[in-house]
């Protein structure tokens, strides 16, 4: 774990320090290379079961899944926010999911786009018949992207929305159903 | 956090060998404007846009006898170019059967630049549109569509009422893998005037990126 962590760590000070490479790499994704040797995160496929399964397991407190896609400007813009939530929420409980929807063409793009932000977990891409994915996450969801949906302890969708998020945004969603759970109702 | 992080993956390895069925509580919910209902007549039908060919267009002026198509599309969009060979077609199709077709570009071509004027007669060119590819300039004719993604379908009857909005098919990457032709279906059931049997239906897509509101509505 431990080059993972240090690359994660520089990856996020890169990114910190980039203002306008951040800015860039939402205009144009291919445009920013990754350093030699790095270790792009897994990527597994996953149908709207599957997503749901995992924001339902035991062990967090609030779940966020964040639908997204490496040629969707707005969810490339709200990318770095997501991840510092990541960070910043982690030791009160929240896990992050991220679940991509890119063709299959584009899946190492999307691996070489989540190192570039620093993921190095294992993350989903979407799967299977759109209507039923749409569906099964949220009813209303009418398919546009970026999409996110905050589960709470117990697996039960307490916020969505569609379309981009900043960081205050996130942190208010994300603070309300962290409050909300109660931490003897969150499965350990 | 470096307890969470094996926690996530240890998370999603367990969760993908064990699906399960979500609960929903009363979520909050912030979506894109509401679509418009199966049943309500064409928004803003008289507002003109500029198309393709450098004239003014509107949905009544590319209205046909047997109904009219309305498709919000855009240049950029994976989606919508993997759909755009099927669309074309089904739309070219669909004229000569005697419905009206229109393809609209709302996106803001300041977030998009391929989504320009240029770029919308390169597309029109390259598909063979024998319809209108017109900018919704303001955005607000998606706006009052609710339309959210592009592509985007809305089918009007020739009584003018929504009896489609959807999709065009299950199957955006690999049209040989279809099995569903919803829009196909539907625009076919209105040329016979018959019933529409599957009315909405869903795909993922790119978010309209709408212009800045220019007016109350």
């Amino acid at each position: 774990m431990r080059p993972v962590r240090i690359l994660f760590a520089l990856t996020l000070v890169t990114v910190a320090a980039c203002g306008t490479r951040v800015e860039n790499d939402a205009a144009a994704p291919a445009a920013v290379s990754l350093p030699a040797g790095t270790v792009l995160p897994e990527i597994r496929p996953a149908t709207a079961e599957q997503v749901l399964a995992a924001a339902n397991a035991p062990g967090a407190r609030a779940t966020l899944v964040n639908v997204w896609a490496t040629w969707c400007g707005p969810c490339r813009e709200e990318f770095p926010d997501l991840v510092k939530i990541q960070r910043d929420y982690a030791d009160s409980g929240l896990r992050v999911i991220f679940v991509s929807t890119d063709f299959p063409e584009e899946q190492e793009e999307a691996r070489r786009f989540l190192a570039r932000h620093g993921v190095s977990d294992t993350t989903l891409i979407k799967t299977g018949d759109d209507m039923h994915f749409i569906d099964t996450l949220a009813p209303r969801w009418t398919g546009a992207l970026p999409a996110t949906f905050i589960f709470d302890g117990s697996g039960r969708l307490k916020v969505f929305w569609e379309g981009r998020a900043d960081y205050a945004k996130f942190q208010s969603r994300v603070q309300e159903v962290l409050h909300s759970t109660d931490p003897k109702e969150a499965r350990s | 956090m470096k307890h969470l992080r094996p926690l996530v993956a240890a998370t999603l390895v367990a969760a993908l060998a064990a699906p399960l069925t979500a609960s929903f509580a009363a979520a909050q919910e912030e979506v894109a404007p509401t679509p418009l209902a199966i049943g309500s007549q064409v928004p803003l039908a008289d507002v003109k846009m500029k198309n393709v060919d450098g004239k003014d267009v509107t949905i009544t002026s590319a209205a046909g006898k047997k109904g009219t198509l309305v498709v919000f599309t855009c240049n950029h969009c994976p989606w919508a170019k993997a759909w755009e060979s099927r669309i074309a077609e089904l739309g070219n199709a669909a004229k000569k059967a005697g419905m009206g077709v229109i393809a609209i570009n709302a996106n803001d071509p300041a977030a998009y630049p391929e989504d320009n004027m240029d770029g919308m007669k390169k597309r029109a060119k390259t598909l063979k549109l024998a319809f209108p590819y017109a900018m919704d300039a303001t955005s607000d004719i998606a706006r009052a569509f609710g339309a959210s993604r592009t592509p985007e379908a809305f089918l009007f009857d020739k009584s003018g009422a929504l009896v489609y909005h959807g999709t065009i098919d299950d199957n955006a990457k690999e049209p040989e893998k279809v099995t569903q032709r919803y829009l196909k279906d539907a625009v076919d059931a209105v040329v016979a005037g018959t019933e529409v049997t599957t009315p909405e239906t869903k795909s993922l897509g790119c978010g309209i990126k709408y212009r800045k509101k220019t007016t109350g509505a």
